[in-house]
C-alpha cells in the first residue's frame, strides 16, 4: 500500500505530543502530591513555601526507578514505537526505490510529494514538500534505524530518571525535526528542521536542568548554532537571488550552469555562507566549541544528536548543494581546508582528555572534519559514505560508553576505570569492534569510508590535505586505543566500593550495541572500491543526486599504496597507544595529570592540549568580552544618557514652556481686551498690506 | 448748502463730542447721560439713512430703557465716582491708546479710501423705499414674519431667558 | 419703480456721500474701544461696549442704504433687542459681583490669576 511521505516525520511528531502531554499531566500530579505531603510534614510553613524550594531532590539518582512501571512502559512504547513505525514506513518507501534505482541504468528520478501549500509571493510558490532521492534515502535509512536503536537503549539508560517522559518527548521532537530536515524538498523546509534540531539539542543538553553547567552548555550550543544559522539564512537568500527559487530544483539549474561554465562572484559568497551554517551545525572550527560541552547531556543524546544525526546535517547540506559548490572551486577549497584543519585540531585535543565522553566528542568533531574534507575535494559521495559508517560506529561507541558509565555509577573519568573487560563483556566486545572500525582497520566499515576520502584527496591533487588526513588517522587510532586500554585493560583503579557495583547493562541496552557493532562490521562492504573488486555501490547509488564530480583517476598501484599507508598509520597509532599505556604503571592509582603518559612524553604541549588549546578562553577574550563591553557602553552611555535624556529633556521643555506662559493669565479683564485689540490690529494690518 | 448735509454734520459732531465726553467724565452718572445724548444724535443719523423706525426704536429701547437700567444699577450700587486712586498701569494705557489710534486710523482711512460702491448691487424685493415716498413699516413687518421669523421667535425666548437670568443672578440668596 | 432703479435713485438723492456715515461710525467705534480699554469701572466699560454696538448699528444702516436692502435694518432691529437682553444680564452680574466684593473695579477682580 502506498502512503504519503509526510507520514514519516509526522509520526514522531505525534509521539512528541502524546509523550509530552502525558508527562506534563503526570508531572503536575506528582508535584502537587509531593507538595501536599511536604505540607503535612511542615504544618507551620509559610504561604509561598513548597517542596521545591526546600531542596527536594528531583534530579537524577540511582536509587531505583523514579516513575511507576506503567508510565515508563507507556513512554517507552510511544517513544520507541513512533520512531520505529516511522522507520518501518521509511524503509517501506525507500527499499523499493533503492532496488529499482540500482536496477535501472541511470537511477530513478526523485520522488517529490507536496504536503501543504505554504506561501505564494507573487508568481513564486513555496510548498511544504518532501523529497525522496538517493541522498535523502541514505540519510533516512540510518537516521531512523540508528534513532530507533538509541530510543530502545534509552529505556534502559534513563529508567531511574524522573524526567523519563520529558526525555522521550524531546527525543521524538528531535526525530521529527531531523526527518523534516532530511526529507525536505526546499531550503526553507530544511531550515525548519534545522532550527528544530537545534532547539531539541538545547532542550536535551539541558535535560538536567538543575545543573548549572548543563544549562550553560545548552545555551552555548544554541548560540554557536545561531551564529551558523545567520550564515545559513543569508545563504538561503543568496540562493534565491541567484536561482530565483529555493526548492531543490535549483540544484538542477546549478548543474546546467556547470555545463555552461562560469559562475559570478556571488556564488562564492553564497557557498561560503551556507558553509558557515554547516560549520555551526556540524561543529567545525571555530564553531565547534559547543560540542564537547554538550556532553553534559545524557549519553543517548550525545549518541543520537551529537554523533549520528544532527551534526551530519551540515554535511548533508553541503552534499545537497554540491552542484552549487562545484560552481565555486574556491569555496570548495575553503571547505576542504576547514575540514582538514578541524580534523587534525580536534584529534590533537582528544589525545589528552580524561573524560570518556569528551574523547568521543572530539573524535566526532574530527570525523566531521573528514567528511567536509571529502566534500571539499569533490568527493561528495565519499563524504556521505563516511557519514553513514560514522553514524554506526560512533553511536556504538557512545552507547557503549554510556554502558560503561552506568556500570561505573556515573563515573566518567577514565583514570578511575580499568580492567573492566571481564566484568562487562558485551560492552567490551561491541566497543572494541567499533574502536577498530573507527581506527580504520580493514575490513571494517571505517577503513573503506576513510580510505575513499584519503584516496580522493590525493587523487584530486591535494597531497597536503592527504597528509593531514593521514596524520589525523594515526591520531584517531592512538586516542581510541588509549581509551580502550584505559577503560578495559589493566587493573581497576577505582575504589573497592565502585568495583563491587560494576555490572553489565540490561538487554535493552546491549541489543542496540550489538546491532550497531554488526553494522560497523559489515556496512563497509557497501562501498568497496573497484580496485578491490567491488562496484562502489553506495557511491554509484548516490551519484544522481550529487554534483558531477571529476575524479582524477589514479592508477591501481597508487590506490594500493594509499591504502597501505593508511593502514600502516593506523597500526602505528595503535601500537604507540598500547606501548605508552599498556606498560605497567603507566596510569596507576588515579594518577595526577602529570603522571599520564601523554604528558610525560610530550612535555610542554601536554597541558595546553589538555586544556583544549585554550580556545574557550580565547573566544571569551576576543569575542565575548568586547561584546559585553560594547553592550555596557551602549547601555549606560547611549541608552541611559542619550535616549532617556532626550525624552526627559522634551518633557522638561514642555514644563518650562508652561511655567513661562502662565504669566499671561493675569485675571485682569483689561489685559485681555488689550490683547484682543492688538490681535485685531495685527490682523487688520495683515489684510491691509495684502 | 444742502439741508441734509447740515443736519448730518451737526448730528455727527454732537455724537462724537458726547462720546468723547462719555470717555472723559469722572462719574458714571455723567457718562450715562453723555451716552444718552450720543444715542439721540445717532437716531438723527438713522433718520437720515431712511430708517425712521430704527431711529424710534433706538430712542425708545436704547436710550429710554437700557440706559435707564444702567442708571438704576448705578444708583443701586451707589457708585458715586470713579476710583480715586491714580492709574498705575502706564504701559497698559500707553499700549491701548496706541492700539486704538492705530486700529481706528486704519479703519477710517480704509473706509474713506474705499469710496462709493459704483452701483447698488441688490435686486431683492426688499428695497428700501425712498424716504418719505413709501412707508417702510409694512416692509419691515413683512420681513420679520417671513424671512426672519425664526430669529424673531428665538429672540422672544432670549428675552425670557434674560429676564429669568437677571432675576436669578441678583437674588440675595438661592431659595 | 423697479427695485434696482429705486435704490439707485435713493442713493443718487443722497446729498451726503455714504462713506461719510461709515467714517462717523468707525470713529464712534474707536472711541468705544478706547473706553473699554481705559476705564476701570466695570459699568463704564459696559457703557463703552454699548457705544461700540451702536456704532456698528450705524454702519449696518449705512450699508443697508447703500445697497438698498432692508436686511441691514433687520439686523439692527435684532441687535437692539439682543443688546437689551445682554444689558439686563450683564448688570445683574455686576450687582452680584458688587455684593461679593464690594467693588466694581476690574483691576481688583482678578480671581483667575495664575
Amino acid at each position: 500500500m502506498t502512503y504519503p511521505l509526510w507520514l514519516i516525520p509526522a509520526i514522531p511528531l505525534a509521539g512528541f505530543l502524546v509523550n509530552g502531554l502525558v508527562a506534563l499531566a503526570a508531572g503536575w500530579q506528582r508535584a502537587s502530591a509531593r507538595t501536599a505531603a511536604w505540607r503535612e510534614a511542615h504544618p507551620d510553613a509559610g504561604h509561598g513555601d513548597n517542596a521545591l524550594r526546600h531542596g527536594d531532590d528531583h534530579g537524577h539518582d540511582d536509587h531505583g526507578p523514579a516513575l511507576p512501571y506503567w508510565q515508563r512502559l507507556f513512554h517507552g512504547v510511544v517513544g520507541v514505537g513512533s520512531t520505529g513505525l516511522s522507520g518501518v514506513l521509511a524503509f517501506g518507501v525507500l527499499v523499493p526505490y533503492v532496488r529499482e534505482s540500482l536496477a535501472s541504468k541511470d537511477g530513478l528520478p526523485a520522488v517529490v510529494e507536496t504536503a501543504y501549500h505554504w506561501m505564494s509571493a507573487g508568481p513564486y510558490v513555496l510548498d511544504i514538500a518532501f523529497r525522496l532521492d538517493p541522498l535523502s534515502a541514505l540519510m533516512l535509512s540510518f537516521v531512523t534505524f540508528v534513532g530507533t536503536l538509541i530510543h530502545l537503549y534509552s529505556i534502559g539508560y534513563m529508567q531511574n530518571e524522573e524526567g523519563f517522559g520529558r526525555f522521550f518527548s524531546h527525543m521524538n521532537l528531535f526525530m521529527f525535526s531531523m526527518l523534516t530536515l532530511v526529507m525536505a524538498n526546499s531550503l526553507p523546509v530544511l531550515f525548519i528542521g534545522w532550527e528544530g534540531v537545534g532547539l531539541c539539542s538545547y532542550l536535551l543538553i539541558g535535560y538536567y536542568y538543575d545543573k548549572d553547567f548543563a544549562v550553560a552548555a545548552g545555551k552555548k550550543a544554541f548560540i554557536a548554532n545561531r551564529v551558523g544559522d545567520f550564515g545559513m539564512v543569508l545563504g538561503i537568500f543568496g540562493i534565491f537571488s541567484l536561482f530565483g527559487t529555493v526548492d531543490f530544483s535549483f540544484v538542477d539549474m546549478a548543474r546546467q550552469q556547470a555545463v555552461n561554465g562560469g559562475a559570478p562572484l556571488s556564488v562564492y559568497a553564497v557557498c561560503l555562507l551556507l558553509f558557515l551554517g554547516a560549520c555551526g551545525k556540524s561543529a567545525q572550527v571555530p564553531l565547534y566549541v559547543w560540542l564537547p560541552d554538550a556532553m553534559a547531556g545524557p549519553t543517548p543524546v550525545s549518541a543520537l544528536i551529537h554523533a549520528a544525526t544532527m551534526v551530519t546535517a551540515g554535511v548533508y547540506l553541503v552534499a545537497r548543494c554540491s552542484a552549487v559548490f562545484v560552481l565555486a572551486p574556491g569555496a570548495l577549497t575553503v571547505v576542504a581546508w576547514v575540514g582538514a584543519g578541524t580534523a587534525i585540531f580536534a584529534a590533537s585535543i582528544g589525545l589528552a582528555q580524561n573524560d570518556i565522553k569528551k574523547v568521543l566528542a572530539y573524535s566526532t568533531v574530527s570525523q566531521l572534519g573528514y567528511m567536509f574534507l571529502a566534500c571539499g575535494v569533490g568527493a561528495f559521495g565519499a563524504g556521505m559514505f563516511h557519514v553513514f559508517t560514522h553514524a554506526f560506529f560512533k553511536a556504538c561507541l557512545f552507547l557503549g560508553s554510556g554502558s560503561v558509565i552506568m556500570a561505573m555509577h556515573h563515573e566518567q573519568d577514565m583514570r578511575a576505570m580499568g580492567g573492566l573487560k571481564p566484568k562487562i563483556p558485551q560492552t567490551y566486545w561491541t566497543m572494541m569492534i567499533a574502536t577498530v572500525a573507527i581506527a580504520g582497520i580493514p575490513p571494517l566499515a571505517g577503513f573503506f569510508s576513510k580510505d575513499q576520502i584519503l584516496g580522493a584527496a590525493f587523487g584530486a591533487g591535494h597531497p597536503a590535505l592527504f597528509a593531514v588526513g593521514l596524520v589525523t588517522a594515526g591520531m584517531t587510532a592512538f586516542y581510541m586505543f588509549r581509551l580502550a586500554r584505559m577503560t578495559f585493560f589493566g587493573t581497576f583503579r577505582g575504589s573497592e566500593e565502585a568495583e563491587s557495583h560494576v555490572h553489565e547493562s540490561p538487554a535493552t541496552m546491549t541489543v542496540p550495541l550489538w546491532v550497531l557493532a554488526i553494522g560497523s562490521l559489515g556496512l563497509g562492504f557497501l562501498g568497496i572500491p573497484e580496485v578491490l573488486g567491488g562496484h562502489n555501490t553506495l557511491i554509484e547509488f548516490l551519484a544522481p543526486s550529487l554534483a558531477v564530480s571529476h575524479p582524477h583517476e589514479v592508477s591501481n598501484a597508487t590506490e594500493y599504496l594509499l591504502m597501505g599507508m593508511s593502514v600502516l598509520v593506523a597500526v602505528a597509532g595503535i601500537a604507540l597507544a598500547l606501548r605508552w599505556y599498556g606498560a605497567p604503571g603507566a596510569t596507576s592509582e588515579v594518577p595526577s595529570v602529570q603522571a599520564d603518559a601523554f604528558y610525560r612524553k610530550t612535555g610542554f604541549l601536554g597541558p595546553v592540549v589538555a586544556n583544549k588549546w585554550n580556545v574557550d578562553e580565547g573566544i571569551e577574550a576576543l569575542v565575548l568580552s568586547p561584546f559585553r563591553k560594547i553592550g555596557n557602553v551602549l547601555w549606560r552611555g547611549f541608552d541611559a544618557l542619550l535616549i532617556d535624556g532626550v525624552i526627559n529633556a522634551s518633557a522638561f521643555m514642555v514644563e518650562l514652556t508652561g511655567d513661562l506662559t502662565r504669566f499671561f493669565t493675569t485675571g485682569n479683564v483689561r489685559n485681555y481686551v488689550l490683547t484682543m485689540t492688538l490681535g485685531v490690529l495685527a490682523f487688520t494690518l495683515y489684510v491691509w498690506i495684502r | 448748502m444742502n439741508g441734509e448735509l447740515l443736519v448730518f454734520a451737526a448730528a455727527s459732531a454732537v455724537a462724537i463730542v458726547s462720546a468723547l465726553a462719555m470717555l472723559f467724565q469722572k462719574t458714571p452718572v455723567r457718562s450715562v447721560l453723555s451716552l444718552v445724548v450720543t444715542f439721540f444724535a445717532l437716531a438723527v443719523l438713522s433718520v437720515l439713512l431712511a430708517a425712521p423706525f430704527i431711529a424710534a426704536l433706538q430712542v425708545i429701547v436704547y436710550a429710554g430703557a437700557i440706559l435707564v437700567l444702567f442708571l438704576f444699577v448705578i444708583m443701586l450700587l451707589n457708585l458715586t465716582q470713579e476710583a480715586a486712586e491714580k492709574e498705575t498701569r502706564v504701559v497698559h494705557r500707553f499700549l491701548s491708546v496706541m492700539g486704538v489710534l492705530a486700529l481706528g486710523g486704519i479703519l477710517v482711512g480704509v473706509t474713506w479710501k474705499a469710496g462709493n460702491p459704483p452701483v447698488p448691487i441688490t435686486t431683492s424685493p426688499n428695497a428700501i423705499p425712498v424716504l418719505g415716498v413709501d412707508g417702510e413699516i409694512p416692509l419691515l413687518g413683512r420681513l420679520l414674519f417671513t424671512d426672519y421669523l425664526l430669529p424673531f421667535e428665538a429672540l422672544s425666548v432670549l428675552l425670557l431667558l434674560a429676564v429669568v437670568g437677571a432675576l436669578l443672578l441678583s437674588k440675595r440668596r438661592f431659595e | 419703480m423697479s427695485p434696482a432703479t429705486s435704490a439707485a435713485a435713493a442713493v443718487s438723492v443722497m446729498a451726503v456721500a455714504p462713506q461719510a456715515y461709515l467714517v462717523v461710525g468707525t470713529i464712534l467705534f474707536a472711541i468705544g474701544l478706547a473706553g473699554a480699554l481705559l476705564k476701570r469701572n466695570a459699568l463704564s466699560i459696559f457703557l463703552s461696549i454699548e457705544l461700540m454696538m451702536n456704532a456698528v448699528n450705524l454702519l449696518f444702516l449705512a450699508y443697508a442704504r447703500m445697497r438698498g436692502d432692508a436686511a441691514g435694518q433687520m439686523v439692527v432691529f435684532f441687535v437692539i433687542a439682543i443688546a437689551a437682553a445682554e444689558a439686563a444680564i450683564g448688570l445683574a452680574i455686576f450687582v452680584a459681583l458688587f455684593r461679593a466684593r464690594q467693588t466694581v473695579d476690574v483691576d481688583k477682580i482678578n480671581f483667575l490669576k495664575w
